[in-house]
């Protein structure tokens, strides 16, 4: 009895850990959107909260899959070159098909089927994810160019596909409600069903999960396919955006992702962290590179911001952590 | 017997006809080009407008990629050095970065052409002119903006101030839509990294930002991409909107003209071209020709849904450059300013 | 105690019996055969591959990788990692560059250089060591500071060498009797100390105790932070050394200089057998992970191999040879 006890009790214990840090960064969040709408207006106009709430779209649903992958204690450095592939491939299946369903279900299963190259190389052959997932994006980075030498054209001019990131149900862009759709599962899943328990147990110690009965190594496998078809999902998204299947789409886009989730309060050691951390991390870093544009400071700024604050708030969250263990 | 002289005769004056021609022009046996990103539309179609001209001239043409990398790239050339090339071609990642690269190729005596970009103590260099490009392109938008956009211009200009050919293309734009239009402002000068995501998630905060702008100019077709695609997806109408390209990398631009009602210009390139004048300098190096400092490939502005149909066809997925149309646009002289100017 | 946990490598066995018998229970042999495996097929498949000059070139090229690769070896063999060390290298080249042109001496230059690599060392290590903060966190985040400070510095254009001087260009490209290149040296020297340095040195030992198992090596009254601190301020050190080298190969500072860099040496390292958890790996497998990537960029760049396949193998043999590693090390 004790075995399902121990797994169940780092739930809540995570989760009122991180309900702290929360606190703060959604203060962090309140004082940045107040600073940037004080000097430019424009920051709460319509079009600008859309267009914040369109990128962060994207960045939450892989960060999603993340968030789970960190707390499982493994990483995935592939998705960016993951999103830009399955992008491709859902242009070009929906070219050739001329349905946007198929096209799109092409694109997603692709990305799934790369989370599960990942999961089977991390989990089977023992291969340390950070690096496993480093060797699946340069394969990627590779492969996109051998599927298709230029960008892929769309050549249906099917409304529905440019619909999926341009789209609106009601006042609300269509990402932005598959975003809330993917974060309502997948916080769902974490945190009331006995799967999102095992998540953090795996994480928190393998060892111990595995000798309480469970396989920790197909979990990881599980949480490596739903970050890999989520990564697809956004290559669809994205591909819908710009119109095309881009080869050299989301670089840089991994660390975006990972930045937010680490910001959130998510471990990298995994065992702890939460979505809703995600959530105002992935919130507050793209509040930040959209401000930087709505104030007109030096867009190299974009760079450097993102860094401080993610080494400021894991330092602010670890200082609270000590304060809270004595 | 007599036949037999005669085509005897006939041969070795063929061969004495052939070999004056060769004397005139030798051809290098191999040549090397480092490109600084194969995988990139440009690249590929400068690659492609080698391989053309190479075949043409019998001569083995071998490509290496640096892949965006400096040190990859000095690796490269200097694997192309050891294996003994007879001409060396690159497009520097960076201009300063292959400076002791050309100072090696000297002291080897190998002969070496750079596209794209000068270098210190070069002897020549294959490239368009970046500033007459986008001053043409501009004055062309300036002529739309006063038969359609009431002699408005206010400008969105996707950037890329990474480096000096593209600043040239967003200074030249301007100046030449100023020629048009003296009150034409650039309202947004954004990074928008060359790469459509990022370009567009830069172009949607700056639309936000100020919503008065009515002409989109991107560096190159990834750009104005981003820019229109940002455009779009505000729910804007594309009324009242030009968009200019640059490049005619590959087939985006051609889609983007055929679909997008607002794409109206695009400032042609054409990188098969310049591939092609890139192994006609090195042809002429081999041979100790005198060639200039600055060989200018060229280029011009494609007006209207219709402007690139008499320079390039498509087929599917391949599109192929009609040489005749392309070689009969005569490049300039000298460029009117270059990164010396900035 | 910590003798015993921190493997087999901290104990330097002495004779060379004991030595190649070390060499066959761990890693090495494995990848000394898979390079030498690389360079007979390659000299098989192209002519121009096994020629001095070529091999002289590949050792030249890879000894950037191998002096940064040292540091990061050594960092993560404490438990630690750098993924800052890619900016970094580009960055040195800025203080190099200006005070050599300022001054026009390159002695001022290289000092410069590594002083910046100094700082960002104590800054990584103490936010890391001393205050605790996940080093892939730290460095990430210095990764984006620096590459964003040298962007806004230098306003995203590569700074010349004004004054051309000599020394400055011999440092990345002369060679040695006209025959090895200096950094290869550079490479070769500071191998050796730092295999010395990790095999008979007590502070040797030290890194692997500590990172195998960082409570023990407390226990054993080893300063855990001081150590790991230690290691930072090395790493940095080197892929200083190694910038300093790129902006000689470079002849200036460029902005974009040693981007993706910390990648490949990452992978590298993991290559050459050590472990990311820490306490396990030795520098000559290190030193053979960096050949063997070296080797194989340049042999598949003579087979004329497209980029695109030169990244698809290099991604398949990176996964290879860890899983290989990792599950051989299960067996046992």
């Amino acid at each position: 009895m004790s075995e399902i006890t121990q797994p169940a009790k780092s739930g809540p214990v995570a989760g009122r850990l991180a309900n702290n840090s929360q606190i703060v960064l959604l203060a962090l969040l309140v004082v940045l959107c107040i600073g940037i709408s004080l000097s430019a207006a424009q920051f709460y106009s319509v079009e600008n909260v859309i267009a914040i709430l369109r990128q962060c779209s994207l960045v939450l649903i892989v960060g999603a899959g993340m968030t789970m992958l960190l707390i499982a204690g493994e990483v995935d450095l592939s998705v960016g070159a993951s999103l830009a592939f399955s992008g491709c491939v859902a242009m070009d299946v929906t070219n050739k098909t001329g349905s946007v369903f198929l096209g799109a279900l092409a694109g997603i299963l692709f990305g799934g089927l790369v989370g599960l190259f990942n999961g089977l190389v991390v989990t089977r052959l023992k291969v340390n994810s950070l690096i496993a997932t480093i060797a699946t994006m340069m394969i990627l980075q590779g492969g996109v160019f051998l599927y298709t030498r230029e960008a892929v054209q769309n050549k249906h001019q099917q409304p529905a596909f440019t619909d999926i990131s341009t789209g609106y149900l009601g006042p609300i862009p269509l990402p932005v409600i598959i975003a809330a759709a993917v974060f309502a599962c997948a916080y769902v899943a974490l945190r009331y069903t006995t799967l999102g328990r095992y998540i953090y147990a795996v994480g928190a110690n393998a060892k111990a999960a595995r000798l309480s009965g469970r396989r920790p190594e197909q979990l990881k496998l599980l949480v490596f396919v739903v970050t890999g078809l989520l990564a697809g999902l956004t290559g669809l998204i994205l591909a819908s955006l710009m119109n095309t299947g881009q080869p050299t789409a989301g670089r840089g886009f991994e660390l975006t992702v990972i930045a937010a989730v680490i910001l959130g309060g998510t471990s990298l050691l995994g065992g702890r962290g939460t979505l809703l951390g995600t959530l105002l991390g992935v919130l507050i870093l793209k509040v930040i590179d959209n401000g930087i544009i709505i104030l007109r400071w030096d867009q190299n700024l974009q760079m450097i911001v993102p860094g401080v604050v993610i080494v400021l708030a894991t330092y602010l969250d670890l200082v609270r952590r000590r304060a809270d263990a004595r | 017997m007599t036949k037999f002289l005669a085509t005897l005769l006939a041969t070795s004056a063929a061969v004495a006809v052939m070999s004056a021609s060769a004397i005139a022009a030798e051809m290098p046996k191999k040549i090397g080009y480092v490109t600084n990103y194969a995988t990139h539309e440009w690249y590929q179609n400068v690659i492609k407008g080698m391989q053309d001209r190479a075949q043409q001239l019998g001569i083995e043409l071998e490509v290496r990629d640096a892949n965006l990398d400096v040190n990859k790239q000095v690796s490269a050339a200097e694997d192309f050095m050891s294996r003994g090339v007879d001409v060396l071609i690159i497009t520097p990642v960076n201009e300063e970065g292959v400076v002791p690269l050309v100072r090696r190729a000297k002291e080897e005596g190998l002969p070496l052409v750079l596209e794209g970009n000068p270098v210190k103590g070069m002897t020549t260099m294959v490239a368009i002119c970046d500033y007459d490009t986008g001053y043409h392109a501009g004055v062309e938008a300036g002529k739309y903006a006063k038969g359609h956009l009431g002699g408005v211009a206010k400008v969105m200009n996707v950037g890329l101030p990474l480096l000096s050919a593209t600043v040239l293309r967003s200074n030249g734009f301007m100046d030449g839509l100023k020629t048009e239009i003296p009150d034409a402002t650039m309202v947004h000068d954004l990074d928008g990294g060359g790469n459509p995501d990022r370009a567009l998630e830069i172009s949607a905060a700056a639309l936000a930002q100020n919503s008065d702008i009515n002409i989109i100019y991107g560096i190159n077709d990834s750009s104005s991409q981003g820019g229109l695609q940002a455009w779009k997806a505000s729910g804007r109408s594309q009324d009242g909107l030009l968009v200019v390209g640059t490049g005619g990398e590959g087939l985006g631009f051609i889609n983007m003209m055929n679909t997008e009602p607002s794409y109206q210009i695009e400032a042609a390139m054409f990188p098969e071209k310049v591939g092609f004048t890139a192994i006609d300098a090195a042809v002429k190096l081999f041979n100790d020709e005198e060639v200039p400092q600055h060989i200018v490939s060229p280029t011009t502005p494609m007006i209207g849904s219709d402007g690139w149909k008499q320079y390039y066809s498509v087929d599917g997925t391949t599109r192929t450059i009609n040489w005749d149309a392309v070689n009969a646009v005569q490049p300039a002289e000298q460029c009117m300013k270059t990164a010396a100017d900035l | 105690m910590p003798q015993s946990l921190s493997l087999s490598a901290a104990a330097g066995p002495k004779r060379p019996s004991e030595w190649l018998r070390a060499l066959f229970r761990r890693n090495e042999i494995a990848l000394l055969l898979s390079l030498v495996a690389l360079i007979v097929f390659f000299s098989l498949a192209s002519d121009s591959f096994l020629t001095t000059r070529n091999i002289t070139n590949v050792l030249g090229q890879a000894s950037l990788a191998m002096v940064a690769g040292i540091g990061v070896g050594v960092l993560v063999i404490s438990g630690e990692i750098d993924v800052s060390i890619g900016s970094l290298a580009g960055a040195v080249g800025i203080p190099l560059v200006v005070i050599m042109n300022m001054t026009g001496s390159l002695e001022l230059g290289i000092a410069g250089a590594l002083l910046l690599a100094l700082c960002v060392g104590v800054v990584n290590g103490f936010l890391a060591a001393y205050i605790g903060i996940n080093s892939l966190i730290v460095t990430l985040g210095s990764m984006f500071v620096i590459r964003g400070a040298v962007y806004l510095y230098t306003g995203q254009k590569a700074i010349p060498d004004d004054l051309m001087l000599e020394s400055f260009y011999q440092i990345g490209n002369g060679r040695l009797f006209g025959a090895i290149s200096y950094p290869a040296l550079v490479a070769i020297v500071l191998l050796s100390a730092f295999i010395y340095l990790m095999r008979h040195r007590p502070f040797g030992r030290k890194l692997y105790a500590v990172g195998g198992n960082p409570e023990v090596a407390r226990l054993a009254g080893y300063d855990v932070k001081r150590v790991k601190f230690i290691a930072f301020v090395i790493c940095s050190l080197l892929a200083g050394i190694s910038g300093i080298l790129l902006s000689s190969r470079l002849g200036s500072a460029v902005h974009v200089a040693g981007l993706g860099f910390e990648f490949q040496v990452v992978a590298a390292v993991v290559l050459g057998g050590v472990s990311l958890a820490g306490g396990i790996g030795s520098l000559f497998g290190v030193a053979l992970g960096v050949l063997i990537l070296s080797f194989l960029a340049n042999g598949l760049g003579m087979l004329n191999i497209a980029t695109e396949w030169q990244l698809v193998t290099t991604g398949l043999i990176i996964i290879a040879a860890v899983a290989f590693d990792e599950l051989k090390r299960r067996a046992k």
